[in-house]
This record gives C-alpha cells, sequence and structure tokens, in this order.
C-alpha cells in the first residue's frame, strides 16, 4: 500500500497493530503526546514518568518497553510475559526511541498517526516552500519539451526512408550524428572537451536544432559575441556530414571577447570554461540582446538556465531552539569536495598500507553524502539565532531543493596550498555510477531525515519526482596541472566514444568507469528515451537545409 | 584493617568496574539506535536503491581490475592509428584558416598563440573589469551561482588550473548583483 508521498510506502501493519487501532483509535497515541520529546536530532523519546523500571524484574538496563494499553514497562526478558498475562497487551512503545513495538511478532512496527504526533511539536518550525510558483513554470515547460521531441518520422513514410538510405550510401554514417573531431587551436582541450559534452546534452541539442534556421545565428562583428549563437555555430557544424576535424577558432575569440580576464594562451581549467560558457549564454537572451541581468532574475528562461539550473538549498539551524533559517541558490552545477585522502593506515603488519590499496575508496556517493551532511559550524562564525538568541552554534546542511534536467558534477580535484601558492591535483579514483538516483540529496530528504525519517506529509515535499539519472557524458583530466590534458568519453545509445581533440574513437565501457573523472554530465532519465530521435531529426534538418 | 594503597586499589577496581558497565550500557543503546534507525529505513523503503547502488560499485572494481590488467586492449592511450572514420591526425592541427580579428591566414595549431598577440590580450593587457561587491567573495558558496561567476570561496584554499602561474584567472564577475 502507497501513501501519498512517493517517497517512501506506508508499511502495511501487522494484524495485532490493526486491531489495537481498531479497538482504540489513535487516543492513546494522543495522550502519550505530553510525554514525547523530540530531539533536534531527530530521536524522539518518552519523558516525564519517573525513572522507568520493569514492573517484572525491577531492572533499567537496557531497552524498556511501555506497554501501550496499560502502562506498565517491561524490559525485553520479560515482554512476553506481560503480553500472556494481560488480554492482548501487545502493541508497546521504546521508550528510550519513540517506536512502536509489537511484542507478539517480536519486531519494530511503524504507523502514520502516531509518528505524526511524534513530529508535531518540531513540524511548525519548517520552511515555507517559497518556490512552489517556479516549479510549475518549469514542470510546463519540460512537458512542453517533451512533445516537441516526438518528430513524427513515423508519419512520414519518406523520411523515413531517406533516412535509411542515408545509412546505405556511407558506411561511415551507421555512427551516430554529432560525432566530430575538434581541433586544439594551442592548449585549448579544456574547451573542446567541454564543447564535446555540452553540445550532447539532450535539451540543449533540442534546443539548437530549432535555431538551426534562424537569421540572428551569423554573428556580426563589431557587435559583442553572442555566445549561444556561436554554439550553435560549432553544433551544426558537429552534425555535418564533413567528418574532417573542426577548429572552433570563432568560439574560442568570442568566448575570449566575452571574458577577458580568461582571455589569455594558456591551459585553463575546463569547468571554469563551462561556467563562463553557461553564464554567457544567460546574458544573452533568445532575442540577442544584451539583457540586463538586475530585472527577470528569477524569471530567465534562457536555454542555460533551463537546461542546466538547479536550486540549491542551505539550511542553517540553531542548535538551541532548532530554528532553521533557509536560503536557496540558483547554481549551474555542484562542486563536490574528495575526501582528503592523507590517511595511510598501519595493517596488521605495522606496515604503512598505501591510500590507493586500502579498503575504502572513494565513491560519488560518499562526495554527494559529505556535501549534504549536516556540519557544525564553528565558534567563530558569531553565530545569532535570530529566534532564541542562542549563541551556542548552528548546524548547517546543504541540499537539492530542485534538481535540474541536466546535472553537472564537478569533482574538485585541484586545490591550492596556500603557503607555497602551488596548485595540488588529487588524482585519486573516484567511482561513480552510470545510473544514478539523487533522492537522498534533495531537501525533502534531508528535511525527513531531521525528523527521524517518520511517516508524515511534509509541506516542503518535491512534487517533481524525476530523481533518476543516466550518464551521457564524462569530462577526464590527466596529469599534472600545467600540462596536463583534457579527454572526454560520451555516451551514444550504450556505446561509449573517446573525444581527444581531433581523435574519435570507441571505446569500452570499463574503460570509463576506469577512469579519472573531473567533471559528470547526468540527464534525467525520462529524456534519454527520447534521445535516439533527436539524432535523426538534426541528420534530416541538416540534409533538408544543404539541400534547400 | 586494609592498608591504604590496598583501598585505594579496591576504588580504583571498583571504579573501573563501574566506568566500563556504564560503558556498555551507552555502547548498546548507541547500537540499538543505529539498528532501529536502519530498521525504519528499510521498512519505510528509503533504501530502495541500494541493489542498483551496490550492483553499480561491482561494475566498476570489476572494470577496474580488466583495465588494470596488462592485457587489456580496450583504449590504447592515445596510440589510435586511426579514429572512427579511418582518419589520422598530425599533432599539431594543420588546418589553415583565416583570424577573425586580424585576416590573416593562420594554421589551426598556432591559433590560440597567435590570437593572445593579434588581440593584444595576456598578462600584460588586461581590460578594465567591474569587480561586483565583496559579497560574492565571502559568501561561502558551494555551488556554482548564477548569474555571476565566482571560483571557490577564498576561505576555502582552492583555486582554478591557472596558466602556469597562480593567480593568472582572476575571478571575472558580471558586475551584477546576488540573487536575494
Amino acid at each position: 500500500m502507497r501513501a501519498r508521498t512517493s517517497l517512501y510506502s506506508n508499511p502495511k501493519p501487522c494484524k495485532h497493530l490493526s486491531d489495537y487501532k481498531l479497538r482504540y483509535g489513535t487516543t492513546p497515541f494522543e495522550n502519550l503526546h505530553e510525554f514525547i520529546k523530540a530531539g533536534l536530532n531527530g530521536r524522539a523519546r518518552i519523558e516525564g514518568i519517573e525513572v522507568p523500571r520493569c514492573s517484572s524484574c525491577n531492572g533499567y538496563r537496557g531497552r524498556l518497553y511501555m506497554c501501550l494499553i496499560c502502562s506498565a514497562v517491561s524490559c525485553l526478558n520479560h515482554l512476553g510475559l506481560h503480553t500472556q498475562s494481560g488480554d492482548r497487551h501487545d502493541i508497546a512503545v521504546d521508550v528510550e526511541r519513540a517506536e512502536l513495538y509489537c511484542c507478539s511478532c517480536g519486531d519494530q512496527v511503524y504507523d502514520s498517526e502516531f509518528d505524526g504526533i511524534v513530529v508535531s511539536e518540531r513540524v511548525r518550525d519548517l520552511p515555507e516552500d517559497k518556490n512552489g510558483g517556479f516549479e510549475g513554470v518549469e514542470e510546463r515547460t519540460s512537458k512542453r519539451r517533451k512533445l516537441k521531441l516526438d518528430p513524427g518520422i513515423e508519419d512520414d513514410p519518406k523520411k523515413a526512408r531517406t533516412m535509411m538510405s542515408l545509412g546505405d550510401h556511407k558506411e561511415k554514417s551507421c555512427y551516430p550524428s554529432g560525432l566530430r573531431g575538434l581541433n586544439n587551436l594551442g592548449f585549448t582541450c579544456f574547451m573542446n572537451s567541454v564543447l564535446q559534452a555540452l553540445l550532447r546534452a539532450p535539451p540543449l541539442s533540442n534546443f539548437l536544432i530549432d535555431r538551426h534556421n534562424h537569421d540572428k545565428y551569423r554573428n556580426k562583428s563589431g557587435k559583442n559575441p553572442c555566445l549561444l549563437c556561436e554554439i550553435g555555430t560549432v553544433f551544426h557544424a558537429m552534425h555535418s556530414t564533413d567528418h574532417t576535424p573542426y577548429s572552433p577558432a570563432r568560439m574560442l575569440y568570442s568566448w575570449w571577447r566575452h571574458t577577458p580576464s580568461l582571455a589569455s594562451f594558456g591551459e585553463k581549467d575546463a569547468h571554469e570554461f563551462f561556467i563562463s560558457v553557461l553564464n554567457g549564454i544567460h546574458d544573452f537572451s533568445d532575442k540577442g540582446q544584451e539583457r540586463n541581468d538586475s530585472e527577470d532574475k528569477g524569471n530567465c528562461q534562457c536555454i542555460a538556465r533551463k537546461a542546466f539550473s538547479g536550486l540549491l538549498r542551505s539550511d542553517v539551524m540553531c542548535i538551541t531552539c532548532g530554528f532553521t533559517s533557509t536560503t536557496d541558490e540558483p547554481c549551474f552545477d555542484i562542486s563536490l569536495d574528495m575526501p582528503t585522502s592523507n590517511l595511510s593506515f598501519k595493517g596488521v603488519t605495522n606496515k604503512s598500507v598505501e591510500p590507493n590499496e586500502r579498503t575504502c575508496s572513494s565513491t560519488l556517493f560518499g562526495c554527494l553524502e559529505m556535501y549534504t551532511r549536516p556540519e557544525r559550524m564553528g565558534s567563530d562564525q558569531n553565530f545569532h539565532c535570530q529566534n532564541c538568541r542562542g549563541t551556542s552554534g548552528s548546524l548547517k546542511q546543504m541540499s537539492i531543493k530542485r534538481l535540474p534536467l541536466v546535472l553537472c558534477l564537478h569533482i574538485k580535484r585541484f586545490s591550492q596550498c596556500l603557503s607555497r601558492r602551488i596548485i595540488l591535483k588529487n588524482g585519486q579514483y573516484l567511482q561513480f555510477p552510470f545510473s544514478l538516483d539523487m533522492t537522498a540529496y534533495l531537501s525533502s530528504s534531508t528535511v525527513r531525515n531531521r525528523f527521524g525519517n517518520r511517516i508524515f506529509a511534509f509541506k516542503c515535499l518535491n512534487s517533481d519526482s524525476s530523481v533518476a539519472y543516466e550518464i551521457f557524458a564524462v569530462v577526464c583530466h590527466s596529469g599534472i596541472l600545467q600540462t596536463g590534458h583534457y579527454v572526454t568519453y560520451l555516451r551514444v545509445k550504450d556505446q561509449w566514444y573517446k573525444c581527444d581533440d581531433p581523435w574519435i574513437n570507441e571505446v569500452d565501457e570499463e574503460t570509463v568507469r576506469a577512469s579519472q573523472t573531473y567533471m559528470l554530465f547526468y540527464v534525467q532519465r525520462r529524456l534519454v528515451i527520447n534521445f535516439q530521435r533527436v539524432s535523426t531529426r538534426i541528420a534530416s534538418a541538416v540534409k533538408q537545409s544543404s539541400k534547400g | 584493617m586494609f592498608g591504604q594503597s590496598q583501598t585505594s586499589l579496591l576504588l580504583f577496581g571498583l571504579c573501573l568496574k563501574l566506568s566500563s558497565h556504564f560503558f556498555e550500557d551507552l555502547l548498546d543503546s548507541i547500537i540499538v539506535d543505529v539498528a532501529s534507525e536502519c530498521h525504519r529505513i528499510a521498512r519505510l523503503g528509503l533504501d530502495h536503491n541500494l541493489d542498483e547502488e551496490e550492483e553499480e560499485l561491482r561494475l566498476s572494481a570489476e572494470a577496474r581490475a580488466r583495465v588494470a590488467d596488462p592485457s587489456y586492449s580496450g583504449e590504447t592511450n592515445g596510440k589510435y592509428v586511426v579514429d572512427i572514420f579511418g582518419q589520422t591526425h598530425p599533432s599539431v592541427a594543420n588546418e589553415i584558416f583565416e583570424c577573425m580579428n586580424c585576416g590573416r591566414s593562420v594554421m589551426a595549431g598556432k591559433f590560440a598563440p597567435h590570437l593572445e598577440k593579434c588581440m593584444g590580450k595576456g598578462r600584460k593587457a588586461r581590460l578594465k573589469m567591474t569587480r561586483s561587491s565583496t559579497a560574492a567573495q565571502s559568501r561561502h558558496s558551494r555551488g556554482s551561482p548564477v548569474p555571476a561567476y565566482s571560483p571557490y570561496s577564498n576561505s576555502t584554499s582552492t583555486n582554478r588550473l591557472a596558466n602556469g602561474s597562480v593567480g593568472a584567472g582572476e575571478p571575472y564577475s558580471n558586475g551584477t548583483s546576488e540573487e536575494p
């Protein structure tokens, strides 16, 4: 039996529990209410009665259960005695944890109404969902996009035949459209690697197909360069029938004009380029005009925002009173710290074990978990709770309020050693999945966890349940900083391709899994099914334009 | 009856016994806490992707083992003879095209250094840029904020991959105000 909330299932009660509820309803729970003390860490306990002792043996150690019919307390050893003696006294509550226990089944049981009472005290402090309006807009947009994805090739048998004949003529066109090498223009592999991944993002590629016949995509010199138009140019070059590597010279030129601070010859950070390009697209709306950023801030619907933008939530909770202040901030990606691996372990033989060989290797889940973990803020933060004026400190916790269509995860491998102004790279392997479920990192999950995972329909639950992602591109960095090299692995219909500047080659899935990743690109799974059709649509659009 | 040292020993022994007594109680309680939480998570189906996660971990471990094997031939580490289209490429791209800034013919692989000189860029020539307020830097932001880009907050010791020298890539901002 599934509850309203899609995040968890309301477990089916055992017959003893349902029996109990039929007989007594929720009155005993409500009577217990005043004795339930919910802590700030999600734990709850029964308090207010004298020191609980087992009525049979007077023991106070171990788990103690209070019968929910006669309030008799028993320890685990004598719980059976109580059940047999009384007349159907089988439901009890764990005094230290406020969890229901069925003595006949001998197991912990769960009830949504009981849980509701446990959290009801604290739930008043929950943040209101401020962004309900925006979420609604986003859902509409994605629905619209989904409809667009259906190209109607089945409706046009002539088109379908054209597709098939294309396939027959050139043996090389059995490769998916859009695969093309990019020439390195002089330490520009950082740009090439990001372009390869970016142009593969389904929402962006859909958008660029439709812009194909757009007039404004011819760049006028002298005006401020439109990065979106430049990307469109590269996109269509990638999907042309010419397989020789393309030189994204105009792209570099336009980017340098747009971002003067990064305009210099030499290797750059691929992530920096990625963010810079997305900001560039954001600055120039579809109309090709430069937009004043201070207006439309929350309502921007540029493709960069639509495809990549998510909402990160930061909760700061006062340790003293539990009052939580919440800030939401849009983001194009999530930068994840890697676990510090400067530890060396001494094994049984008392020899140091190399970090690479130790049992706990770092995983993407570990990084995400670290990112969303509640963090105690140091006492130097000068925290003043606005509710209780306490200064004991606070707990800060990050979570994802709204997931983007395309999720870019950036692994912070580079760090600066301040003392010697040297940039260090953490080259440790990071395990990552091809299929990613982001449920545990949503704001709804962290909130739920803060309340001990009690069954309760929290107001701020995400209505959008698209948490399943599939990976489609990986940007990897090898070598040390100054002389390092970037490559991109692209996944097209379950075949992986390595894009190493002008070289496009097929690789095994294992190579990708074992690689040292720097940026991971995931897309919502519901968009992947349509991806296959996008490629055929592009090929058809390009063929159409080259004819007429 | 007992000497002073013997009494102290007795007391000491008693303290040890008491403290281990309490410690055991505490430890038991913590263990049951964890068990109770896991039981709840499992019963409510909150860990429904555990199997998938384990499967991914297994696949990654297998992949690493296979790749580390010397007989693995899945990737030749850049020593490819041809790409999927049957082409080969020189180490420096030799396509010739016209520079869009000065009109001269440039070779692709040397385009970036040419453009740097041709546009008057590089470390010597920096355009004036507007910096946003210190709000962008003092805030400990973990994601990349939109629209103004700022690198990792200066309070953490991280920086960008730079042009061979630290600090060459300065934080760039559009001069916009931050999100409310």
